[in-house]
């Protein structure tokens, strides 16, 4: 009998393409992790006495605060929706998560411009009442004021996934609920909000990770926070050591969030409502108590989203003669570019990625993809700070034994390979999801069918997966261009020396009084953040 | 001469520590067709993809025409092994037309050629440049079928062929479909949870259950001399009676059966029976009767429940015409049984 004796199976191309990407992507979150263990640097004692402490409360009381009130206004928002009939209530749908479009540190200044003397609020009162205020009317800089800007911002999270999961859940539940004589309210407390625990903290958890990951909010504001530490550490005082420390600290405070996250869930899996949605009977209310609810939205949406967009299109329309100039453009291809090669990289790497797990149907290589997407959940000034270390001692490796050059270079650090390098780290998890969400759609099936038809593993994906997962791929690219545009304590550290985005360039100048001309940069962010939240709306539907 | 053998085969899930297939062995000769009957769990569809190289097992031999493709840990790519597979939901390439499916696994030379001659073959004549999605269930799998036999593959495997067809179609296509495998002559093996779909289409059954195999044989043996209580179930009800043995014959709790062969056994016996080797008459030589429990009707025929006092119940077919109006018990007699120890 011939032998056909081949490779063992468990081993092919594509694990070792994975594992290489992971590699990579793994490097800085896991040279942090070693930091933890190292000694911290010079000014450690300096910041441990005086610092450390605020750097604790603050960021534990941004949390919370946070917390609660995406949850306040969240989840009333998302049950509104999905259960009653209002005026508006279609639109109120999408309308309610285009505050993801504002990064939080625009909408920081933007409200300070609102509520500044030359500000819209004052300029009406003061024409309309005669009230005059010394200064803003009220001084938001502050970590209440933090809190509201950061909760205006990310609420939509907690909103959009507990919608998914109220408009999920059976109805006659409910329905069973009022039969046995608890009111609406009642039902609303005992047995829908309950149900939807896991996706509501799930939200929330989403919320509290951009928390930690703020820094134009805080810094605006003058809240000390561990982000706000790390910079200090890293820029003022020349001191990465103790910068690496610091962000080791604030991973911990992510992995913690992540635990409780994961507990409470128990052996769940969140995954979001697929599939046809059976039409959902919505509730008639009274008159008064539709105008209540429409005019609850409303005001929420206006105060979120309306009352900024419109000022800064004011701003726009008062200086962009001023600054829409060459550089300007500039400023958008170098934006653009570096945003549509990283998502164009990160799709790829989560093509390969993926694949190979769609070939070995092994656990391990499930949770070792896994890892690859955790940097979504980290800060990104400690991604930064991750990605230099060993970018740095690469450097240092290359001109002291491969160059010997007596004068110190920055042949990887500092550069926009750095840049994308970080961004990739940062954001894979955002190019991640949809293609698993295309490959699952499609099905193993097609895949093994083309194989048995003769077709090897990588002509089989050429032909067969990718055109299947079109759509995925280009919502993957468009997802991580948008995300990475609104970036910035991230591009601020690693950013070449003079090199700026439409983020730095906004955040610069409104931290240079010059609010009203950041403007425009700003405009542009939120534009294109706006186009695939209205897509990602029908997705998820 | 067998084109397909397995030796020893064994997977497990890496989860649980049950295996999902143990120790199976079997051997499929050419040009026959194979049904793989079971229960869902029952490791079938494991068993296909094992052939297909779709998933590989832990330890033993498999053999295509003559040469390895599995041995232990090591083994041939899917790509290579020239296996044909119809999936249960056909998997056609939803973005290519009827034709470029079926000439997908073709070498481009003849590739126009053949697939238009397989997909004649197959009673598909002019759908070539339509997309899946314009096709019936029932044309799609007939463009499945084609796609996989279009290479000429070693083997045929199906998973589950039947099961999206409603009744009335089901015959027909069972059928047609054996037809088809036929005219090719091409070996094949089907994946099935309904013993019709086996009894109607294969050659031979293999029956498993919780990963083992249990017997691999022509129909009527599996049906008349099945190894264990499990293959002779699957079948069709078997009836089980208790009886002492006299000289005369067999004494149960329904009355008593004349049998000069009883003599040879001693000790409590197992009367076992189907319902359609019985007769709700009275006959010389046994005197059984029950009570009526429930009578089922199935057009073709019916179903007679009768209880002993105990409440041991036995199920008899009779024909359609017969009636049971005011009648409390029956009796019947039964022309075939098969005797065992009872322990």
């Amino acid at each position: 009998m011939e032998v056909l004796k081949r490779n063992y199976y468990w081993w092919n191309k594509w694990t070792g393409y994975s594992l290489l990407i992971l590699l990579l992507v793994a490097t800085p979150l896991f040279t942090i992790f070693i930091k933890l263990f190292d000694s911290p640097g010079g000014s450690w004692s300096h910041i441990a006495n005086n610092l450390l402490f605020g750097y604790f409360q603050n960021t534990i009381l941004l949390l919370l605060g946070v917390a609660f009130f995406t949850f306040l206004l969240g989840v009333s928002t998302a049950w509104l929706v999905s259960n009653y009939e209002f005026p508006g209530r279609k639109y109120f749908e999408w309308l309610l998560i285009l505050p993801l479009g504002f990064p939080g540190y625009i909408m920081a200044y933007t409200y300070v411009g609102i509520l500044d003397y030359t500000g819209p609020l004052q300029v009406f009162l003061r024409n309309t009442f005669d009230i005059n205020f010394r200064g803003s009317v009220i001084d938001i800089m502050n970590l209440p004021g933090a809190i509201f800007i950061l909760s205006i911002t990310l609420f939509p999270y907690v909103f959009l996934i507990s919608r998914s999961s109220f408009v999920g859940q059976s109805k006659t539940l409910q329905e069973a609920s009022f039969l046995l004589g608890t009111n609406r309210l009642k039902t609303f407390f005992k047995v829908a909000l309950p149900m939807a625990r896991p996706a509501i903290v799930a939200g929330i958890a989403l919320a509290s990770m951009e928390v930690l990951n703020d820094y134009g909010t805080v810094k605006y504001f003058g809240v000390n926070t561990f982000t706000t530490g790390i910079f200090r550490a890293w820029f003022s005082l020349g001191d990465s050591s103790t910068a690496i420390y610091l962000a080791a600290i604030l991973m911990v405070f992510v992995f913690v969030i992540l635990y409780l996250e994961s507990i409470q869930r128990g052996q769940r899996q969140y995954s979001s409502v697929h599939g046809v949605q059976r039409p959902t009977a919505r509730l008639h209310p009274t008159l008064w108590k539709k105008l209540f609810y429409s005019g609850a939205c409303l005001f929420i949406f206006l105060l979120s989203f309306l009352f900024p967009f419109l000022q800064l299109i004011h701003w726009v329309s008062m200086t962009y003669s001023k600054v829409v100039n060459k550089d300007f453009f500039l400023l958008i291809y170098r934006s653009f570019g570096l945003a549509a090669i990283s998502g164009i990289i990160i799709v790829f790497f989560s093509v390969v990625l993926l694949y190979a797990l769609r070939l070995s149907p092994f656990k391990w290589v499930k949770n070792i993809t896994k890892i690859a997407t955790l940097g979504y959940a980290i800060p990104g000034a400690v991604i930064a700070v991750g990605v230099m270390i060993p970018f740095i001692g690469l450097d240092k490796w290359i001109y002291g034994t491969l160059i010997s050059s007596k004068t110190a270079g920055l042949f990887f650090s500092g550069t926009l390979f750095a840049l994308v390098f970080a961004y990739i780290v940062r954001f894979m998890a955002v190019g991640y999801n949809p293609v698993e969400a295309g490959f699952q759609k499609i099905g193993i099936h097609v895949n093994e069918a083309s194989r048995l038809l003769g077709t090897r593993s990588t002509k089989t994906l050429w032909k067969i997966d990718l055109p299947l997962i079109k759509t995925s791929l280009v919502s993957g690219i468009i997802l991580v261009f948008v995300d990475i545009l609104k970036e910035l304590p991230l591009t601020l550290i690693l950013r070449p020396f003079n090199y700026q985005t439409l983020a730095t360039k906004a955040f610069d100048m409104a931290t240079n009084e010059m609010i009203a001309e950041s403007a425009n940069a700003a405009l542009i962010i939120i534009l294109t953040g706006i186009i695939p939240i209205i897509f990602l709306n029908r997705l998820l539907k | 001469m067998s084109i397909l053998s397995l030796k020893q085969v064994n997977k497990k899930y890496s989860q649980e520590q049950e295996f999902a297939i143990k120790d199976v062995s079997f051997e499929v000769e050419e040009g026959e067709i194979l049904a793989l009957v079971g229960e869902s769990g029952s490791g079938k569809t494991t068993l296909l993809r094992l052939i297909a190289g779709l998933e590989h097992p832990d330890s033993g031999l498999i053999s295509l025409s003559g040469q390895i493709i599995v041995e232990g840990k090591k083994s041939v790519p899917a790509h290579e092994r020239q296996v044909g597979m119809v999936f249960q939901d056909y998997a056609l390439f939803p973005h290519l037309t009827i034709l470029e499916n079926v000439k997908f696994g073709l070498k481009k030379s003849h590739a126009e050629k053949k697939a238009k001659e397989t997909l004649k073959l197959v009673g598909l004549k002019e759908d070539y440049n339509k997309y899946p999605h314009q096709l019936s269930g029932g044309q799609q799998q007939r463009v499945a079928l084609a796609r996989a036999i279009a290479p000429n593959p070693k083997i045929l495997l199906m998973d589950e062929p039947f099961s999206n067809l409603d009744a009335l179609l089901k015959d027909q296509v069972r059928e047609e479909i054996r037809q088809i495998i036929k005219k090719t002559g091409i070996t094949a093996i089907f994946v099935t949870h309904d013993t019709k779909d086996a009894l109607s289409t294969a050659d031979r059954i293999a029956i498993l259950h919780k990963g083992y195999l249990q017997q691999i044989d022509i129909p009527k043996i599996l049906y008349e001399n099945p190894v264990n209580p499990y293959v002779a179930n699957f079948f069709g009800k078997r009836n089980e009676i208790t009886a002492i043995p006299s000289e005369e014959g067999y004494y149960t709790s329904f009355g008593f059966i004349t049998d000069p062969e009883a003599k040879n056994h001693t000790g409590k016996i197992k009367l076992l029976f189907r319902p359609e080797h019985g007769e709700v008459v009275q006959r010389d030589g046994q005197q059984l009767t029950g009570k009526i429990v429930k009578i089922s009707y199935f057009g073709s025929h019916q179903m007679v429940k009768l209880a002993d006092d105990e409440g041991t119940r036995v199920t008899i077919r009779t024909n359609p015409g017969r009636s049971f109006e005011g009648m409390e018990r029956a009796c019947f007699y039964l022309w075939k049984y098969d005797v065992e120890e009872a322990f």
